[in-house]
């Protein structure tokens, strides 16, 4: 039997749509851990990149600890964290914890760069009108500085996703649930529709989390274009 | 004149021809490999030391290449030419039926792989034995009274299980715990073998019940109870070298077979932990812990 034909007969076969440990479980908990990390990568990272773009102060700091955090392999993470969450949960902190600050540690590089590269690449000349009308800082930053910025910003949050969707599956290895586990069970069963259906499923899912946020992104680029006098209304209703 | 010239003819000759015999050719590259846990590890290694200390080149690209399931085929393609193999989870996987005796394991897997046309030799096995290990902690034995695997079925879906990854598919673990025992419980992950998340996972509580291996340090270490095979599900799992015929035959085979056999020899049950311990526990890197054994040994200088 082909790959192929091992892979499709895998996604079509009935017994790995319900169950324990079957496809849609894997997925909800794929898509529910990587949603997770996200936010947390987010409320750390944005913050972070509205206030070094806007300051223009701790770049370098920023910089540095960017590179830093991409060059540390994931994986490595999850065992190195692993001994240390297990300690504190014996549940979650083996089967979930590691994979998320792995995941954390992996989202917050693009987020960082793409906010504070955005927020500081506005045009100085509409900075400076605002702060001549009057605007406090704080005003700047939400009515000016993040509407202009937001693709940018989204983008980098677009690129997290994808990474993190697409990396989760490394928790597998250590027993976190997600996808990742039809991987790591196929190639120790010795099951090519298994492997390959998970690739599929993976990579399925990463590329619908790319283009939800391709279609967030032209949502938002789309209501900064049709109101640009209303600047205030648009970035206190558009989420970041 | 002309006799004389023969003769010095016909010596020159004998001389090349018998320094081209006794060179022999340089001795060939062994491919040794190995799987990914630290036993078979610094097995492989120590085999592989004592084969260049006997003149033979090798490479160690295979040491620790992967599981069983992506080992033997490279074995068979040839990408290695010797591994450690354990004798009754190796003939498992060619489908034999393993017993509890390892001379019995050992004709039956040479049986096996000859009908699978494979020209694989095994040599001698290690007195040594490492077998399949499940695994509580001492306060689980105690709070349900159960020291032997025919007791826990009973209970076990009151506990959180660890498998193998290959468990599933593998007739000496969850066919045979399901055959013997009626185990087939609900709460199960699923981590590498005798691995050190697995190890991990019983000692944070995260499982109750693991896999491990039987010569696995983290067992004597945190003072875990064996469960009992008390039905011989587990096969005796003996070390045997296995070659490739065709590195076989470029090589002295008698010669070849004595220096790994008369390590195997040397291989018992209490070695085999104090190997394990060294590297898993005691963090030494697995060609350190090669070398001093063999040179505690008289293999090498």
């Amino acid at each position: 039997m082909s790959v192929v034909t091992a892979t499709v007969a895998w996604l079509t076969d009935p017994a790995q749509w319900s169950g324990a440990g079957a496809i849609p479980q894997r997925l909800l908990e794929h898509i529910g851990l990587s949603a997770v990390s996200l936010l947390i990568a987010v409320a750390i990272a944005l913050p972070a990149g509205l206030a070094i773009g806007h300051t223009r102060r701790g770049k370098v700091v920023a910089a540095s600890l960017t590179n830093i955090g991409r060059a540390i392999p994931s994986l490595a993470v999850i065992g190195i964290v692993l001994p240390i969450t297990a300690a504190i949960d014996p549940q979650l902190g083996f089967k979930v914890y590691p994979t998320l600050v792995a995941m954390v540690i992996l989202a917050i590089p693009p987020i960082l760069v793409n906010t504070e590269a955005g927020i500081a690449g506005v045009d100085r000349d509409l900075v400076e009108s605002a702060r001549a009308m009057g605007m406090r800082e704080t005003q700047v930053l939400i009515s000016v500085e993040i509407p202009v910025a937001l693709s940018v910003i989204l983008a980098g949050v677009r690129s997290a996703a994808t990474q993190i969707v697409a990396t989760m599956t490394l928790g597998a290895i250590f027993g976190s649930g997600g996808l990742g586990r039809f991987l790591v069970e196929g190639i120790a069963q010795n099951d090519d529709g298994k492997i390959f259906g998970g690739v599929v499923l993976v990579a399925g899912l990463a590329l619908l989390t790319e283009a939800a946020f391709v279609t967030i992104e032209r949502a938002a680029a789309w209501r900064g274009r049709e109101h640009p006098g209303t600047n205030r209304r648009a970035a206190a209703s558009v989420p970041t | 004149m002309r006799f004389s010239r023969m003769l010095a003819l016909g010596a020159s000759m004998l001389v090349l021809l018998s320094a081209c015999s006794t060179g022999g050719g340089s001795k060939p590259t062994i491919k040794i490999g190995s799987v990914g846990f630290d036993e078979a590890r610094v097995v492989a290694e120590i085999y592989a030391q004592a084969l260049e200390a006997n003149g033979y080149a090798v490479d160690r690209a295979g040491i620790g290449l992967g599981n069983r399931k992506v080992l033997l085929p490279a074995l068979e393609s040839g990408q290695i030419d010797l591994q450690p193999e354990y004798v009754g989870s190796g003939l498992a996987y060619y489908g034999g039926a393993p017993e509890g005796h390892a001379d019995t394991n050992k004709e039956l897997f040479a049986d096996a792989l000859k009908a699978k046309g494979l020209a694989i030799s095994i040599l001698d096995y290690t007195p040594g034995e490492d077998t399949n290990a499940f695994v509580v902690r001492k306060e689980t034995a105690d709070q349900f009274g159960i020291s032997k695997l025919s007791e826990i079925g009973a209970v076990q879906d009151q506990l959180k299980w660890a498998f193998a990854t290959d468990c599933p598919t593998n007739p000496l673990c969850a066919a045979a715990l399901k055959a013997a025992y009626d185990i087939a419980p609900k709460d199960v992950t699923l981590l590498d073998a005798c691995s050190g998340p697995m190890a991990e996972a019983l000692l944070q509580k995260t499982v109750d019940v693991a896999e491990l291996c039987s010569t696995q340090p983290e067992i004597i270490t945190n003072a875990w109870v064996i469960l009992d095979d008390d039905r011989a599900t587990q096969p005796a799992d003996s070390i045997v070298p296995l070659v490739r015929d065709d590195l076989l035959a470029k090589v002295d085979k008698a010669a070849f077979s004595k220096i790994l056999n008369d390590i195997s020899e040397k291989i018992d049950t209490p070695t085999l932990g104090q190997l394990y311990y060294d590297v898993a526990v005691g963090k030494k890197d697995i060609k350190d812990v090669a070398s001093a054994w063999l040179k505690a040994n008289g293999f090498v200088k």
